[in-house]
């Protein structure tokens, strides 16, 4: 098996990862010397730069509410939740974008409309010709693990949606949490339609994960899936010093940071000064963005 | 990219030579932080070659919040006569040691302000008592500002009360109050008059001398610099040179919440380089902790990459972070499978880190905790009566004492 110093020898020279060299990041023990890599993958993409996103959350359960009220340092507009059954949701939609101004929205997730629509392709492409025309910006997240395969992804950008998050929903210990990356690896050009992929799990489970086994993930993602420009990680739902250190681990955008002052949301919910104080103790270049993966000045 | 200076200190890392101050700043500020992980694991891996990652069953009881020193960093302390300052009664911590064994817990984490109703005497009748319940039961109790304190209040050299405390029962000294051991931060910290950097490191010598073995501490992110946290890690090597008393660093961050300083914490990342840069400058310490109770479980765990081979304590209780906004909590079997996640055996160990076996709830049946306990339920106000045995030295203390 090559060493991981052979790999990136040839990662540096412009080569991709052939099987072995997979086989032989999987197989690594080496969480610093994995890090290192994928640091180096991601600097070659990005350079130093890191970008962030201030998201504000509207319950999809809150959408008819009289009012929608956009906080001014927003800078996504996230619906939250399953899509509303019919014309109703569309028509929820449509008041959001409308609300938002020139704030992009985004929202739900694209299993959950598959599995909604029982797989049934036209329908899926209905939905999402019908959410692109009410004006959202780009479907929250798919989660990985809960798609049947790359041909939903495509369908999203044949609906001209791009995919804002790519991420799973359960965590794994499939192969020690590799399988699902792996897999998603292979999803090839349908993985063009994906702004980010998140590879830690939404869905935090009783015994938490280890900081050793979030890193690796971290990496591997930076190290397997070579279509998607970014790797991201959640700031809110992993916290500022987990998230801050994947950033040298081969993450390079931090999802989900609050667009509400600090004070109320607790010290894991940190402003626009605690968001870029840590990116900039890393040794990185904070850059914020939009909900369309633009860059915006802060 | 690394620096030459950096290159040259990193080189000298691999050849097991000792680093100059120069050479751990440029390391400090220039290594590539997974470079300065790798050098802090190689050093790790020599000093514990056999993979072994130790803790201890304790508990960290601060038998009083009362302070006089108001340090401007802490959110711990109260001032006298404040309705919630307290002061732990022999029964309660009689009762807090019991439940610690009954956890495989060897000794207590015994630290609080400087409360001046608490003479000498109170803590030599403590210590004597908790000896004659548990003869086997450790105290690595009083950190030097306390001892100086002492020191102050009942008017005999360090020396003495350290004589007298050992002859009680204190069987090792924690490092705690050595924050930065650089005079013009202890100043801004308002922490001067409470121990001077060559105070606190006087303390440690005489304790050393006496035979006593102690751990030395960091607190870092507040108002130094970067070559006053190097200054710190030399002064304390080049003490460790001569006594060898030491038995671990551990160093952890400024916590802002609820202090007077207030300010923001050092990150995560900051956090990893720091602990890296002890283990590569403390070359004669064999034991450095993480500080997963500042930290976190995650990045606790990640110190094991980072240069640390101990994850301190399981703790049971802790007041002094918690105050600061930090509640982490890590038990027997949490702290297990995060040092075996990450590729270690986990041991438990005594006070000088010899090794006990393997985890205790592998043995026997012990519950599950979530939240570390605090020294005093909210509310909870009694005095205990064995305070009016000592003759209070504050107004609020003696006004109390005629009313009853
Ligand atoms: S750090 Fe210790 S000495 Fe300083 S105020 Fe707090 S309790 Fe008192």
């Amino acid at each position: 098996m090559p060493t991981l110093q052979e790999i990136g020898a040839r990662l540096a020279g412009g080569e991709p990862l052939d099987s072995p060299d997979c086989e032989a990041v999987v197989a690594s023990s080496d969480l610093l010397g994995l890090g290192a890599l994928a640091d180096d993958c991601r600097r070659r993409r990005q350079g130093d730069r890191v970008t962030f996103v201030r998201v504000q959350q509207i319950p999809a359960d809150a959408l008819d509410a009289p009012e929608v009220a956009v906080l001014p340092a927003a800078r996504e507009l996230r619906i939250a939740g399953p899509f509303p059954e019919g014309r109703d949701g569309v028509r929820s939609v449509e008041r959001v974008v409308s609300a938002a101004g020139a704030i992009p929205v985004t929202g739900f997730a694209l299993d959950d409309l598959v599995e909604r629509n029982a797989s049934d392709a036209s329908a899926v492409a209905d939905v999402l010709a019908a959410l692109r025309d009410a004006g959202l910006a780009a479907l929250a997240e798919a989660r990985a693990d809960r798609l049947s395969g790359p041909q939903w992804l495509a369908a999203a950008g044949d609906a001209g949606l791009k995919i804002a998050r790519l991420t799973v929903g359960e965590p794994t210990a499939e192969d020690g949490g590799a399988a699902l990356i792996r897999r998603v690896a292979g999803w090839g050009g349908a993985l063009a339609h994906v702004h980010a992929f998140a590879p830690l799990p939404r869905n935090l489970p009783p015994q938490p994960t280890t900081g050793y086994r979030d890193l690796r993930q971290v990496a591997l993602a930076r190290l397997l899936v070579d279509n998607v420009g970014s790797i991201q990680v959640d700031w809110s739902l992993y916290g500022p010093k987990l998230a801050q250190v994947a950033l040298i681990f081969g993450a390079s955008d931090v999802d989900a940071v609050s667009a509400e002052d600090g004070g109320t949301l607790g010290a894991r919910r940190a402003p626009l000064a605690e968001i870029e104080r840590n990116i900039r103790a890393s040794g990185l270049v904070p850059v914020e963005r939009n909900g369309r993966f633009e860059n915006v000045g802060t | 990219m690394t620096a030459a200076p950096a290159d040259l200190a990193a080189r000298k890392v691999t050849a097991g030579e000792r680093l100059t101050r120069g050479d751990a700043l440029a390391l400090y500020r220039h290594a590539p932080t997974h470079e300065l992980g790798r050098l802090a694991d190689l050093v790790r891996a020599r000093k514990h070659p056999d993979g072994i990652v130790t803790y201890i069953v304790d508990r960290n009881v601060n038998y009083t919040n009362v302070c006089v020193a108001r340090c401007n960093f802490c959110a711990f302390y109260r001032e006298v006569g404040a309705a919630d300052g307290y002061v732990l009664g022999f029964d309660e911590i009689f009762a807090k040691i019991e439940e610690t064994v009954a956890l495989g817990g060897v000794q207590l984490l015994l630290q609080g302000g400087h409360n001046p109703d608490l003479p000498l005497r109170w803590y030599e009748d403590l210590f004597r008592a908790v000896k004659q319940r548990y003869p086997d039961f450790k105290l690595h109790a009083l950190s030097p500002p306390e001892v100086i304190h002492l020191s102050r209040l009942s008017q005999l050299p360090v020396r003495t009360v350290l004589q007298r405390l050992i002859a009680a029962g204190m069987d090792s000294i924690p490092g705690g109050g050595a924050e930065i051991l650089v005079d013009r931060v202890r100043r801004l910290l308002n922490c001067y008059s409470k121990a001077s950097a060559a105070e606190w490191l006087g303390v440690m010598e005489t304790a050393h001398e006496l035979g006593l073995r102690t751990t030395a501490t960091m607190m870092y992110g507040s108002v130094e610099r970067p070559e006053e946290r190097i200054e710190h890690l030399l002064r304390l090597r080049e003490l460790q040179d001569r006594t060898g008393g030491f038995t671990a660093f551990i160093t952890w961050s400024y916590q802002p919440p609820n202090t007077e300083l207030g300010g923001s914490e050092a990150t995560g990342v900051e956090y990893l380089r720091t602990l890296a840069i002890a283990r590569l400058v403390l070359d004669n310490f064999d034991n450095l902790q993480a500080s997963w109770v500042t930290q976190g479980g995650k990045i606790g765990q990640l110190s094991l990459a980072f240069g640390a081979n101990d994850m301190g304590s399981v703790m049971i209780e802790e007041n002094v972070v918690r105050a600061a906004g930090a509640a982490y909590c890590m038990d027997e079997v949490e702290i297990t499978r995060n040092v075996e996640d990450a590729g270690f055996v986990a041991r438990r160990r005594n006070m000088h880190y010899e090794l006990l076996g393997e985890p205790f709830f592998r043995q026997h049946a012990v519950p599950r905790f979530t939240e570390l306990d605090v020294a005093r339920e909210e509310g909870d106000e009694h005095v205990p009566p064995e305070l009016d045995r000592y003759p209070a030295r504050s107004r609020a203390g003696k006004l109390r004492q005629q009313s009853r």
